[in-house]
C-alpha cells in the first residue's frame, strides 16, 4: 500500500462526499420553493463573482481553521476540548483589553503583539485549568471543557457589562479599537487582514510540533498508549495539562485574529459557533494539522455560499448549516466507505501470501 | 485406529481450508483429519494458524474458502452454537469464566432455562468431578481457585454437553509442572472413552507425551503431518521452524569475582490494608550475571520489574545500582541511569502499535537529548539509528517508517528488545522476553541476552517458562507470592525442586534435595529442539 495512492483515494472520497452531500441538500431545496438548479448558480457566481464574496471566504475560514486546530491537538492526546468556544472568548478579552488600554500609548505593532499574547495566554489558562482538573483530580475533560464554555459566556456578558463595556453603556459590547491596532489588511478590495496568514502558520506549527518536536512526540505517545507512555518515563498527567494549555492558547489566538482582524470589537454572541464547527473540522481533517486549513476552507466557503444563497432566494438562513450538516455527514460516511473498500482490495489481492 | 478409519468416516474432517483476515491469510489450505480415539496434536510457532484453524471449526471465524466435514457429513458451523450441537467443545488459552459465580453456576450457564433446581445441578457437577478425580468442590466459587482448578471447570463445561471432541489452546500455557502431568492422564482417559481431542501446543516435549499424530504447522499452512510413533523431536524443530536451531552456549560464570551492580536490600512493597506485593526481598546481581526468577505468573514478577525500573516505589528498603541509591527515583532517572526494561506485554507497555519503528525506537529516550536538539527531532538520525537496528537483529520490516503493529509478533520484540539492550547500558530487566514468540525468535533473543551478559551488564529474567530460565541464567530465584522462595546455583535444584518451591512448599520440606543436584535442571526443562 504505497502512500500517494492512499493520499489520491483520500481526495477522491472526501470530494465524492462533499459532492454527494450538497447534492442532497439541493433536493431538499424545492422543499423550500428554490429552485436546484437557480439555488447552484445563484451560489457559485455569487460568491466568485466578486472579490469581496471571496474575500469573505478567507474570513470566515481564519478563526475556523485556529478552532479546528484546538481541537485536534487535545485529540491527539486522547483527550477532547470541546471548550474551544469559551477558550476563544478568553482570547477575545485578552485581545480587546489590551487593544484599548494600550493603544495610542506604545507603537501599534507592539500593541498588536502584546494582544496576541494576551489573547493566546488566556485561553492557555483557561485551557490549563481544564487540564489541570483532569489530571489532578480525574474529572472528566469531556464535561469540564464544555462547561467552561458556559463559565466564559457569562464571564463575557458580566465583563461586558462592567470593565469591558463601551463609553455609552447602552449595549454589552466594547469600543471599537483604534484603526492603529487592527491588522492590516493584505488583499485590496476585500476585508481580508493578516488574520488567515496566522492561522496558516499556525497550522504549519502545530504540525511542526506535534511532529517534529519530543513534546509533541510525547503528547502523541500519551495519547496513544498511556501505558507504554507511562514505562518511557512521560508522565502522563503533565502531557494532559500541556496538551490543554496549548490548545487553549490556539483558540484564543483566534480571539486575537477575530477582534483585530476583522470585528474590531467584542459584543455577546460573538461567533458563537465556531468552536462546535472547529470540531467537525477537525474531524473531517482527521486531526491532520494542515489537513484542518483544508476542511476550514470548505465550511468558510458553505458558509459564504449559504449566505448569497439565503440573501438572493427564498431560502431561508438556515440553509448553511443545511449544507454543513450533510457534507459534514458524508464525509464521516465517507471514511468508513475508503476503509472498506482498502479491505475489500486487500482481500482481492487473491489468495496470495505475503512473504 | 487403522482398523476404525476403515469402518467409518473420520470424526472431523477439515478439508482444504483457507482463511482470510483483511491483511494476511492466516490458513492457507488446510486438511486436517481427527479419528475417533485419537488426540491430534496441532504444533506450531505462534501464528502459524493453529487457533485461527481451530476458532473455525468452533464456529468462531468463518472460513474463507473449503469444507469442514464431521462423521462425513459436511457441516456449516457459523457459531459456537453449531459447533456444540455437533458436540464440539473448545477450551480458549484465556478461560471464560465468571469469577464470582460458583463452579456449578459456571458449568450449567447457557446449558439451562427458567427454573434452575440448584441441589441437582450441583449433585450432577460434582458426579462429574468425581468421575474424572478432578477434585473440583461444585460449590467453590471459580474466582477462589487457582488457576489449573479453573481450567478443570471449563473441562468440566465441555463435559456436561456431552462433548466428544475437544479442543484445547495451549492448555499448559497456565500450568505448573505437576498440574500438566494431571491433565495428560485426563486426556488419555478421556480418548480412552472414544472421544478425540485437538491439543494446540507449541511445546514439542507435550506433543510427544500426550499425542498419537502431530499436524505440524507453519505460516498457515501444514507442513507434514507425522505419528508419534515415527518422529523425532529434532525432526519435528524442522518441520516447524523450517531449519535446525542453533544450540546455545552459556560461558561458565563466577559471580564472586565481579563486582555487585545492583543491589536490593531488604525491600518491601505494600499498600495500606492489602497484602504485600513484594516481601523483604534481598538479592545482589553482579556484573555480567544473569538473575532468573521463576515463577508461576501473578507472583509479584511485575511488581518486581516496575519496582527495579522506578514505576513502583518500595515502602521499606534500599536498592542502589553501581553504589548509587537509586529507590527513589523514578522511570525517566531510571532510564538515564542505563535501565533497560522489556516488559512482557510489549502491546501494552513496550511500544505504541501504530506509531513508526523509528518512533519507537526513540520511545524510551525523548528526555534524553539522543536525537533532539532543544526538542526539534532530528529524525533522519533517528531513522539512520532504526535501520542500523534493522539489519543488526535481522528486523524483518520494509523500512523504518512503516508502523511497528504491522510487523510480525517475533519482529516486534526484536526491536523492543534492540532498544532495551541499547538503552540499558548497566542494568537489564527482562520479563517474559520470548512470550509469544516462535523458536526462531526465541533462540535470537536469548543469544542477545547473553550476549550483553557477556558485556558485563547485570541481567533480571523473569520468565514462567522454566526451560528459559534455565536456559540462560547464572544463578535462580524462585518467587512465590511475592516473596523469594531461595535463591539457587543453576543446577543446583531440578525442575520438579523448582516446581514445588515454585508452588510455595518451603525449600526445608524438598524431598531429596542433594540427590538430584548433579543431574542440572538444564537437561530436564530444555525444549526439544535444543536437545
Amino acid at each position: 500500500m504505497n502512500k500517494r495512492g492512499e493520499f489520491g483515494r483520500l481526495i477522491f472520497w472526501t470530494v465524492l462526499a462533499i459532492f454527494l452531500g450538497l447534492l442532497i441538500c439541493y433536493l431538499f431545496l424545492p422543499l423550500m420553493g428554490v429552485s436546484p438548479s437557480l439555488a447552484f448558480t445563484t451560489m457559485v457566481t455569487g460568491v466568485f463573482s466578486d472579490k469581496f464574496t471571496m474575500g469573505n471566504i478567507l474570513i470566515k475560514t481564519t478563526p475556523l481553521i485556529l478552532t479546528g486546530l484546538a481541537f485536534s491537538f487535545t485529540y491527539k492526546a486522547n483527550l477532547y476540548n470541546i471548550g474551544a468556544q469559551g477558550q476563544f472568548y478568553v482570547g477575545c478579552m485578552g485581545a480587546v483589553a489590551v487593544s484599548l488600554r494600550l493603544a495610542e500609548k506604545i507603537p501599534g505593532p507592539l500593541v498588536l503583539i502584546l494582544a496576541c499574547a494576551a489573547a493566546m495566554a488566556g485561553g492557555a489558562l483557561t485551557g490549563f485549568i481544564i487540564g489541570f482538573l483532569k489530571a489532578k483530580a480525574g474529572a472528566n475533560e469531556f464535561l469540564v471543557s464544555m462547561m467552561s464554555t458556559y463559565v466564559v459566556i457569562y464571564l463575557l456578558q458580566y465583563s461586558l457589562g462592567s470593565w469591558l463595556q463601551e463609553d455609552k453603556h447602552e449595549y454589552l459590547k466594547t469600543n471599537s479599537i483604534k484603526k492603529a491596532v487592527w491588522l492590516p489588511k493584505i488583499i485590496d478590495g476585500t476585508s481580508v487582514s493578516l488574520g488567515i496568514v496566522i492561522a496558516v502558520i499556525a497550522a504549519i506549527v502545530v504540525w511542526l510540533i506535534l511532529y517534529r518536536t519530543t513534546l509533541g512526540y510525547r503528547v502523541r505517545v500519551t495519547g496513544q498508549n498511556i501505558h507504554a507512555a507511562r514505562l518511557s518515563g512521560i508522565n502522563p498527567v503533565r502531557e494532559y495539562m500541556i496538551a490543554f494549555a496549548i490548545s487553549g492558547a490556539i483558540a484564543g489566538l483566534a480571539g486575537f485574529t477575530e477582534i483585530n482582524g476583522m470585528q474590531h470589537m467584542l459584543l455577546t454572541d460573538f461567533e458563537s459557533s465556531i468552536g462546535s464547527y472547529g470540531i467537525g473540522i477537525a474531524i473531517m481533517a482527521s486531526a491532520n494539522p494542515i489537513g484542518v486549513i483544508f476542511a476550514a476552507l470548505l465550511f468558510g466557503f458553505l458558509q459564504v455560499g449559504g449566505t448569497v444563497l439565503s440573501h438572493s432566494t427564498d431560502a431561508p438562513a438556515s440553509v448553511i448549516d443545511l449544507m454543513l450538516g450533510f457534507v459534514m455527514l458524508f464525509v464521516l460516511m465517507s471514511f468508513f466507505f475508503r476503509r472498506r473498500s482498502e479491505l475489500r482490495a486487500m482481500k482481492k489481492q487473491a489468495l496470495t501470501k505475503e512473504v | 485406529m487403522e482398523r476404525k478409519q476403515n469402518a467409518q468416516p473420520p470424526v472431523v474432517e477439515i478439508d482444504h481450508v483457507s482463511k482470510r483476515f483483511a491483511k494476511v491469510l492466516a490458513n492457507h489450505e488446510v486438511s486436517i483429519t481427527l479419528h475417533r480415539g485419537e488426540v491430534v496434536a496441532l504444533l506450531g510457532e505462534n501464528g502459524a494458524g493453529k487457533s485461527t484453524i481451530m476458532n473455525i471449526l468452533y464456529g468462531i471465524y468463518h472460513m474463507t474458502s473449503g469444507e469442514i466435514r464431521v462423521d462425513g457429513v459436511k457441516q456449516n458451523i457459523t457459531t459456537p452454537r453449531d459447533a456444540m450441537a455437533l458436540g464440539i467443545s473448545m477450551i480458549q488459552q484465556h478461560f471464560s469464566l465468571v469469577g464470582a459465580h460458583t463452579v456449578t453456576e459456571n458449568i450449567i450457564l447457557g446449558n439451562v432455562r427458567g427454573k434452575i433446581d440448584y441441589a441437582a445441578e450441583e449433585k450432577k457437577v460434582q458426579e462429574l468431578s468425581d468421575r474424572y478425580q478432578f477434585g473440583v468442590d461444585a460449590k467453590a466459587k471459580v474466582g477462589d481457585l487457582p488457576v489449573g482448578m479453573q481450567q478443570k471447570v471449563e473441562i468440566m463445561k465441555a463435559l456436561y454437553r456431552n462433548t466428544r471432541i475437544l479442543i484445547m489452546d495451549e492448555p499448559t500455557a497456565v500450568l505448573m509442572p505437576q498440574e500438566i502431568d494431571t491433565l495428560m492422564e485426563f486426556i488419555r482417559s478421556f480418548v480412552a472413552q472414544g472421544n478425540s481431542v485437538f491439543f494446540i501446543t507449541h511445546k514439542m516435549r507435550e506433543v510427544m507425551q500426550v499425542a498419537d499424530r502431530i499436524v505440524i504447522m507453519r505460516n498457515g499452512e501444514v507442513s507434514g503431518t507425522v505419528s508419534k510413533a515415527e518422529v523425532q523431536m529434532a525432526d519435528l524443530a524442522r518441520l516447524m521452524i523450517g531449519h535446525d536451531l542453533e544450540v546455545l552456549s552459556r560461558s561458565e560464570h563466577d559471580e564472586k569475582k565481579e563486582a555487585v551492580r545492583l543491589k536490593v536490600d531488604h525491600v518491601t512493597v505494600e499498600r495500606k490494608n492489602e497484602l504485600p506485593l513484594l516481601k523483604d526481598l534481598n538479592f545482589e546481581i553482579h556484573a555480567g550475571e544473569i538473575m532468573g526468577v521463576a515463577g508461576v505468573s501473578g507472583n509479584g514478577q511485575d511488581s518486581l520489574c516496575e519496582l527495579l525500573y522506578g514505576a513502583l516505589t518500595p515502602t521499606s528498603g534500599t536498592i542502589t545500582l553501581d553504589g548509587k541509591d537509586i529507590t527513589h527515583l523514578n522511570v525517566a532517572q531510571h532510564i538515564a541511569l542505563g535501565v533497560g526494561y522489556c516488559a512482557s506485554d510489549r502491546h501494552r507497555y513496550g511500544m505504541v502499535a501504530d506509531m513508526s519503528l523509528s518512533e519507537n525506537m526513540m520511545l524510551k529516550s525523548s528526555y534524553l537529548h539522543r536525537w533532539d536538539k532543544g526538542g526539534w527531532i532530528s529524525w533522519k538520525s533517528v531513522d539512520r539509528y532504526t535501520r542500523d537496528k534493522i539489519s543488526q537483529y535481522s528486523i524483518k520490516a520494509p523500512d523504518a517508517g512503516v508502523t511497528i503493529g504491522s510487523l510480525s509478533g517475533g519482529n516486534q520484540q526484536k526491536a523492543v528488545v534492540a532498544r532495551e539492550v541499547d538503552m540499558g547500558q548497566n542494568f537489564v530487566i527482562f520479563d517474559q522476553p520470548t512470550r509469544g514468540l516462535d523458536l526462531g525468535a526465541i533462540n535470537y533473543v536469548h543469544k542477545t541476552i547473553l550476549g550483553e551478559r557477556e558485556a558485563g551488564k547485570s541481567i533480571l529474567l523473569v520468565s514462567t517458562e522454566l526451560s528459559e530460565v534455565f536456559t540462560l541464567s547464572d544463578r535462580i530465584a524462585v518467587i512465590c507470592e511475592g516473596k523469594f522462595m531461595g535463591i539457587f546455583r543453576n543446577g543446583e535444584l531440578t525442575t520438579e525442586q523448582i516446581g514445588m518451591l515454585m508452588a510455595g512448599v518451603p525449600i526445608e520440606e524438598l524431598p531429596e534435595r542433594e540427590n538430584n543436584a548433579e543431574e542440572g535442571g538444564a537437561a530436564d526443562g530444555l525444549k526439544g529442539g535444543q536437545t
